[in-house]
């Protein structure tokens, strides 16, 4: 069961011209693998600048480009990203308790040396650590401190999203993406089918958009009575449209990945590109907007942009896919 | 909130088993139904159980008679936690559910807290309103008679004020909060521990107020019980949920599997049990103030295999069963029905030996505690066997879609599908 799709990823690794495949094979070697090896790349680059000077306007650009690599790949909440609690430990959001600067203020408080080690920092709680754990130390009250706690902190938080990225791409490489591949084959428990390779894949595109529309837009939104623009996500470092923006594009070549080889989408691409339309000419880089009625209605017409992506992609991909979404972790309260 | 699913709603239109030895869905769907009713009447008898445990409290404050008002409570949520798997599927319940179950909650809205606690919250001005030191309360720039705690004034006032999920005035967790007051333990050894005395009247009364605390008490369980009976009535005979379940098999079933699948994964699995291992927070546990998590999980697991092999133990230890959902996926697919059923005992065999650990004496909020290895283990145990069961439960709906018979469905019509 290894040899052959190992062959057959490596084949399809090796240049991003290489003829297109069908649905999974096409989604893993064109999206899948390449936005992880982004994430790890960017990941790495800013663990590295955090061990040469620790400083939040040193660590800003870097924090920034790994952040926009994490868009690429976060909407796949399935594998080796949901071993260990690394999804959430790399974007711990929404976090409406604010669970996460409580920790990393009492961390700062406590000082103590043994959370800033490599091993000490798996056992940290997630809402303290990945992205938002240095957005915090990069952009918050504490982006000025220059003590050496606060230093040692954020090397140890670059260099834990470093090692958790490429844990991750590695473990696709592994195995995970063999799993999919051989979907159906005898000895692949996890996949009995290929249309259960397929449904996992299709229920991260939808679970993908349904976050945009319902977190990244919703939360702000808020009510009409009770707008909620202190609840958008990224707020500190003023990129939660862009947010939405990245992880709109990477949802739509995933979905024209798992579309190849099956049939034309043109319902999808065209609600995509609306959505992209919409989100371009949004000036509002943290929804400020969405407290007075005039700008609220520009983040309301992203919002349903959104949702008719949404809903194009799981009737249309989903045909062609022969499968309906799953199970995903957003369901239930 | 509820998530529509899946594979039977989107893809079927009629609900005709094709197989001899498969029950009617009808039949189906009335054990179904038949086990929402007892179960929503074991939890209603149980909470006045509660109700009258609460008012002996009341009448005569005292560690005996405290004591046995938390016992009451505790006996309570056996039945309601087995209730939970009725929820994601069907609106109805979806809907309502917020009033008596409602967590994680800023208890700082009903009584007084510490205030180097969690409960604080930023993002909630309300998380510290303290309704019963206070008679006179301003909520979204509204002023609020507070003078008499009613029922109407929890449920329709202050529960969810300025639209703030965390504000639970009302049910079962309210209650605990009342009985056990805040568990101040950390991660380490011990519940909540409230003195009865925040109960006594006059001379002796602690933390000030005891009669307003009483009061909303007394009303919280009242509005329970009465809570409780609009679900009872849902599910009797021509009650608006077991009539929705009826009008539309193809519905029917796929709610069935839904509120399995949302409430093992998403729901239990993710956002009660693992997210606060993640965390190493103890607030992040379902029954935070009693440190009774442990038998809500349990229940919750058990309430799932009750809905799937349609047969429920009520509180007085008769059986209410009949053709169940398994007896459909049997005559689809034998071997995903056989798969499911092991797996639903294997995840409430784990939920088993996280409460065997609990009364051991390792409480939930210990086991999520940084270094807890062994804790880390149990819970780990529990979700995984939780997300394993999903995926059968996807097998199910699969089962069933790809052999009921379909009218106009894209999917199906479609030469291209897949559809095992």
């Amino acid at each position: 069961m290894r040899l052959l799709p190992l062959a057959a990823l490596f084949l399809a690794a090796q240049s991003v011209l290489a003829p297109a495949q069908a649905d999974v094979p096409e989604a893993i070697s064109k999206e899948i693998l390449p936005g992880y090896a982004g994430f790890t790349a960017a990941a790495q680059a800013l663990s590295d600048a955090a061990q040469a000077d620790c400083s939040s306007a040193a660590l800003q650009a870097p924090w920034n480009a790994t952040f926009d690599a994490w868009l690429g790949v976060a909407h796949l909440r399935l594998g080796p990203i949901e071993d260990k609690g690394r999804a959430l430990a790399i974007a711990f959001w929404p976090d409406p308790k604010a669970i996460g600067a409580r920790q990393t203020e009492s961390m700062l408080k406590a000082a103590d040396p043994a959370l800033v080690t490599a091993d000490g920092m798996a056992q940290v709680s997630v809402a303290a650590r990945g992205l938002f754990g240095l957005e915090r130390l990069l952009y918050g009250a504490e982006a000025t401190d220059t003590g050496a706690y606060a230093c040692d902190l954020r090397r140890a938080l670059a260099a834990d999203l470093a090692r958790m990225a490429q844990e991750t791409e590695a473990e696709w490489h592994g195995g995970y993406a063999d799993l999919l591949l051989t979907a159906g084959a005898e000895g692949n428990t996890r996949f009995l089918t290929r249309a259960e390779a397929r449904q996992a894949l299709f229920t991260q595109l939808i679970s993908g958009l349904e976050f945009n529309a319902d977190q990244r837009l919703g939360r702000p939104l808020g009510s009409f009575d009770k707008p909620r623009p202190e609840r958008a996500e990224a707020l500190a470092s003023g990129r939660s449209l862009r947010d939405v923006a990245l992880s709109l594009k990477a949802l739509e070549g995933f979905a024209r990945a798992l579309a190849q080889g099956l049939g034309e989408i043109p319902l999808t691409e065209a609600a995509f590109a609306r959505a992209h339309d919409v989100a371009a000419k949004l000036d509002d880089p943290v929804f400020a907007g969405v407290a007075e009625p005039g700008t609220r209605l520009k983040v309301e017409i992203l919002q349903q942009s959104v949702r008719a992506a949404h809903d194009a992609a799981l009737s249309e991909i989903g045909a062609l896919l022969g499968v309906d979404a799953g199970f995903n972790s957003a369901d239930g309260d | 909130m509820m998530k529509p699913l899946m594979a039977l709603a989107a893809t079927t239109a009629l609900i005709t088993p094709a197989f001899a030895d498969a029950p009617a869905t009808g039949a189906v769907l009335d054990t179904y139904a038949d086990l929402a009713e007892a179960g929503y009447g074991d939890a209603l008898s149980t909470a006045e159980g509660l109700q009258a445990a609460v008012a002996a409290l009341i009448a005569a404050p005292s560690e005996e008679t405290l004591s046995a008002a938390k016992a009451a409570w505790v006996a309570a949520r056996v039945p309601y936690q087995q209730t939970e798997a009725f929820r994601f599927g069907n609106p109805i319940v979806d809907d309502w559910e917020g009033k008596v179950n409602a967590w994680p909650l800023d208890e700082g809205l009903i009584d007084y807290v510490d205030m180097d606690s969690a409960a604080v919250n930023e993002e909630n001005e309300l998380a510290l309103l303290n309704i019963i030191a206070n008679p006179k309360v301003t909520i979204g720039g509204t002023e609020v008679d507070a003078t008499e705690i009613t029922p109407a004034l929890l449920g329709e006032t202050l529960h969810e004020a300025e639209g703030i999920e965390a504000n639970v005035a009302t049910g079962y967790h309210a209650i605990e909060f009342l009985l056990w007051g805040q568990d101040l333990n950390g991660t380490d050894a011990g519940a909540g521990a409230r003195p009865y005395t925040d109960f006594v009247q006059g001379e002796g009364c602690t933390h000030d107020n005891c009669d307003r605390r009483a009061a909303y008490l007394q009303a919280a369980t009242d509005l329970l019980v009465t809570d409780l009976q609009e679900m009872v009535a849902n599910w009797a005979e021509g009650g608006a949920a077991r009539t929705a379940i009826e009008a539309d098999p193809k519905a029917g079933v796929s709610a069935i599997l839904t509120g399995m699948g949302s409430l093992s994964y998403g729901e239990l699995a993710g956002e009660r049990i693992k997210l606060g291992l993640m965390l190493h927070d103890p607030e992040e546990e379902h029954d935070c103030f009693s440190d009774m998590t442990h038998l809500s999980h349990y229940y919750d697991g058990v309430g799932i295999r009750n809905v799937y092999t349609g047969s429920y133990t009520r509180v007085d230890g008769t059986v209410v069963s009949g053709p169940s959902i398994s007896d459909l996926v049997k005559a689809a697919d034998p071997a995903v029905d056989a798969q499911l059923r092991s797996e639903l005992d294997v995840s409430v065999g784990a939920l088993g030996e996280m409460k065997a650990a609990a009364e051991g004496g390792m409480a939930f909020d210990q086991m999520l505690a940084m270094g807890n290895e062994e804790g880390a283990a149990i819970i780990t145990k529990a979700v995984d066997a939780l997300v394993t069961q999903t995926r059968s439960i996807e097998r199910a709906v699969a089962a069933l879609g790809g052999e009921i018979e379909v009218e106009g469905s894209d999917s199906l019509d479609n030469p291209n599908a897949v559809f095992q």
